[in-house]
């Protein structure tokens, strides 16, 4: 089905396809600001080599209100327009870092759409 | 040999269809009249007010709006939105204003149409409830376009609004309205001279005007026993004291009046979004809020006119991240025991037409 490009549907972590990482700066923004309180991150490593060890959501405690999406400052997170998240089992809704960059979609999306954002 | 009679109570709800959501009805039956009913709330209890407690001010901007009256989402968002930039003392710029104006009384006409589909279908006319649901679908699209949501949207930020409309939005809206206007017109010749739906509405669940202030009763159900408020002229918020529109009052309070109210409440929804967006204003649509913000110390109450009727939002700060204390009024809670008034005499298939009428979300009177 055809959805609006702001559609909330569920969130993913693009990589970068310049440099084949991951576009998060690790600055637990989306976490903070998270009311459901969902998004885990942890991180190893200092300056440069600072990397990510575990990004998780638990996608069954998400409220879809966008706003991990709308303070990451690099655009690291996004929603994706699918919507389909039904499993038989609460575990399948927990993502971890794999599931979030196989989430996101292959073509461009559509960025800057936050028009409101505080700079 | 006379007979032996007695009154016998009936469980109506909590799992039925036509109490619009889980509200049990605890009715005293003499024969097939009603003696009294008493509404038996709790079964949707969110404890919403005491969560706003544990997250931040612009946290609880996404609670409010599926933690109340869920069918009035971008409602509940005005509401809350307005308490917080009033004791923080934040100006909304003139566009986002426009902006919520706009919304709100989009979210007003979609949550009268599911009231109108639903109270039909309770009274056995499916076609209404066919026909609503198609233009809603048309506002619920709208909505997509701009906020990403469909029912939950969490659009409106302290201090403006999230994204601006996208292009095209504007001319899509206005064509909308001039369609959905000839579509009220289409529900009137199923509904407003139909002699079934007369009869079983007209006169029936009356309600004086007297009653009704003194059960609080507020919005469309107040509105058809004759009294005369409606906060969006008695005490204007965001541009509405700028718009031009007619606040319908009839003096009938029967649930045929309350159903022309809706009715011409809707008419009057399209007369105020078109002169918002023909007067929509450039710039900005969002004041610089940071997303810790705190509240001053203090306390507010600021009230809405939400599709339901008078809602209100008390917030008492202590000067840190969260509220201290939040009291919402809810609208359909106060409307909820008008209906014990309004119900007794009337036979127990007319239950069931009052009930619709006064248009209650039971997420809304537990909270
Ligand atoms: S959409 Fe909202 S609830 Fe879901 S992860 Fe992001 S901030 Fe948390
Ligand atoms: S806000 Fe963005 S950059 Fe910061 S931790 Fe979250 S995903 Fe990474």
């Amino acid at each position: 089905m055809d959805v609006s490009n702001r559609f909330h549907g569920l969130l993913a972590l693009p990589i970068d396809p310049e440099t084949g990482k991951d576009l998060c700066i690790i600055c637990f923004q989306c976490e903070r600001i998270c009311p459901d309180r969902c998004i885990h991150i942890e991180a190893e490593g200092k300056g440069k080599e600072r990397v990510l060890t575990r990004f998780d959501i638990e996608m069954d405690k998400c409220c879809y209100c966008g706003y991990c999406v709308e303070v990451c400052p690099t655009e690291a997170i996004v929603f994706v327009p699918h919507y389909e998240a039904s499993t038989y089992n609460r575990d399948q809704l927990l993502y971890n870092l794999d599931d979030l960059h196989r989430a996101a979609p292959k073509e461009p999306i559509a960025r800057g759409i936050i028009g409101g954002r505080v700079p | 040999m006379a007979l032996r009679t007695e009154e016998l109570m009936l469980n109506m709800g909590p799992q039925h269809p036509s109490t619009h959501g889980v509200l049990r009805l605890v009715v005293t039956l003499d024969g097939e009249n009603v003696m009294d009913v008493q509404p038996d709330i709790g079964y949707l209890h969110s404890s919403v007010e005491k969560m706003m407690e544990h997250r931040t001010y612009v946290q609880n901007v996404a609670l409010v709006d599926r933690g109340m009256d869920y069918l009035i989402a971008l409602n509940n968002e005005q509401a809350y939105c307005l308490a917080v930039e009033q004791l923080a003392g934040i100006v909304t710029p003139e566009r986002a204003r426009y902006i919520r104006v706009i919304f709100d009384e989009l979210n007003r006409i979609a949550s009268h149409l599911v009231w109108l589909g639903t109270w039909a279908i309770d009274l056995g006319a499916t076609t209404v409830f066919l026909w609503c649901f198609r233009e809603r679908e048309m506002i619920l699209d709208l909505f997509e376009k701009v906020t990403g949501g469909r029912l939950h949207h969490v659009y409106y930020r302290l201090g403006g609004v999230y994204a601006d409309l996208p292009e095209g939005w504007v001319e899509e809206c206005g064509a909308f309205l001039d369609y959905f206007l000839t579509r009220v017109d289409e529900y009137e010749t199923l509904l407003t001279k139909n002699p079934i739906f007369l009869a079983r509405t007209k006169g029936v669940g009356t309600i004086s005007r007297a009653d009704a202030i003194a059960m609080g009763a507020s919005g469309p159900v107040a509105r058809a026993s004759g009294v005369a408020y409606d906060v969006r002229k008695a005490a204007p918020y965001e541009v509405y004291d700028r718009m031009e529109f007619n606040v319908p009052v009839l003096t009938d309070g029967d649930c045929y009046a309350r159903y022309l109210v809706r009715l011409t409440e809707m008419r009057e929804s399209v007369r105020i979004l078109r002169q918002a967006l023909l007067n929509l204003p450039g710039g900005e649509i969002r004041a610089r809020v940071p997303m810790t913000m705190k509240a001053p110390r203090g306390e507010i109450y600021v009230h809405t006119e939400s599709p339901r009727g008078d809602l209100g939002i008390y917030l008492v700060s202590d000067g840190g991240e969260t509220p201290y204390r939040v009291k919402i009024r809810a609208p359909s809670f106060s409307n909820l025991y008008a209906l014990t008034e309004m119900m007794k005499g009337w036979k127990i298939a007319d239950v069931i037409a009052i009930l619709g009428s006064i248009d209650i979300v039971l997420s809304d009177v537990d909270r």
